[in-house]
């Protein structure tokens, strides 16, 4: 999955991956009973300080593209007390001298993240955020199972 | 605000300071590591954000970048990617090992590459500068290790809110037959561009 795309699937042979997030956030949500499950790519926190969205994809953004989201898994048939929610990425990737944290758009998002989640009264299960490695995460459709992998080391489930 | 004025004129301009730009750079690669170190087939185009990984690779690969920006009159960014493997070779050129011998990129081989985007992004600025007349100062590079799509996601962030679409700059690095091919991504911000569009108006 690419930047700013959402997939959501009931069937047990798909695997959704979003391969190498740095400061973008992959945020998934199985429902372990009806096996729905879903991953999101999302790039910015949300509409730039105030600014409206100029732009069509509401899935690059974390707050818009976290709403849709649940719309996709509830219309597949998701239960939402149910629902396993991870939220995987969001590492500063820059450290160096004179960069200041204003571009640590990482833990923005991450940030927005949590506000949307507690707005829409949703648990966040798991986390796997923060610090300065990219990640790859799966979504295995069969298990509702969800693993991530960081340069030179295994996949892992979380 | 999506719809920067990329047009074939500011294309044009572009073009002639990062030919100007690396040819520079390639000057100054000879002047550090003492031998001639050619840059060869520079070319600059436009792409879209969103399709930048797909160019390095799979967004998953390791890879090794080399970020700067800069600051003063006009600020933006530079970017400089290669896969993992590339880098290493990049680094025997420069060090004038023999191909194959750097089998990790390490503190030494960071610092080295940290140089070569330096210099890159310093003469591509001193270009830019020189052209119009704006103050230019680029900050110290920060070079990472990890996968394509993760070091990508910085300029993708900053720039996503702003521009659709980066310039990509590529060059050819070559000390006699051997090669390496480097790509920049120049991000600049809106003002920027205006700037150099109402200068050469």
């Amino acid at each position: 999955m690419g930047l700013g795309e959402r997939a959501v699937s009931r069937n047990p042979d798909d695997v959704l991956v979003a391969y190498g997030l740095g400061s973008c956030l992959g945020i998934s949500m199985v429902d372990p009973v009806t096996r729905v499950a879903a991953l999101l790519h999302a790039v910015l926190p949300g509409a730039a300080n105030g600014a409206p969205h100029n732009d069509s994809n509401t899935n690059k953004y974390v707050d818009s593209g976290i709403e849709n989201l649940l719309d996709a898994v509830l219309k597949e048939g998701a239960n939402k007390n149910r629902l396993i929610v991870r939220v995987i990425g969001g590492a500063n990737m820059i450290i160096a001298p004179g960069m200041t944290n204003s571009f640590d758009i990482g833990t923005r998002n991450m940030d927005a993240a949590r506000r949307t989640f507690q707005r829409l009264n949703l648990k966040i299960t798991a986390e796997e955020v923060g610090g300065h490695t990219g990640r790859t995460v799966h979504v295995y459709v069969a298990e509702s199972r969800v693993t991530v992998r960081v340069i030179g080391e295994k996949e892992r489930d979380i | 605000m999506n719809d920067v004025p990329f047009d074939q004129k500011l294309l044009q301009m572009l073009n002639t300071i990062a030919n100007e730009g690396i040819s520079n750079a390639a000057r100054g690669f000879s002047g550090m590591v003492g031998r001639k170190i050619e840059v060869t087939n520079p070319s600059l185009k436009l792409v879209p954000l969103l399709t930048i990984p797909e160019i390095v690779g799979s967004p998953e690969d390791d890879a090794v970048g080399i970020y700067l920006r800069f600051e003063g009159d006009m600020i933006g960014q530079i970017m400089m990617i290669m896969p993992y493997d590339k880098a290493m070779e990049l680094v025997d050129l420069l060090m004038g090992l023999p191909q194959g011998a750097t089998q990790h990129v390490g503190s030494m081989e960071r610092s080295a590459l940290g140089e070569l985007g330096n210099l890159c992004g310093t003469f591509f600025l001193n270009s830019l500068a020189k052209l119009t007349s704006a103050d230019l100062r680029p900050t110290p590079p920060a070079v990472m290790v990890d996968m394509v799509g993760a070091i990508l996601d910085i300029i993708v962030a900053t720039a996503g809110g702003i521009s659709e679409q980066v310039l990509l700059m590529q060059a050819n690095f070559m000390d006699g037959p051997r090669s390496v091919e480097a790509n920049f991504w120049v991000i600049p911000d809106m003002n920027a561009l205006q700037n150099l569009l109402k200068k050469n108006a």
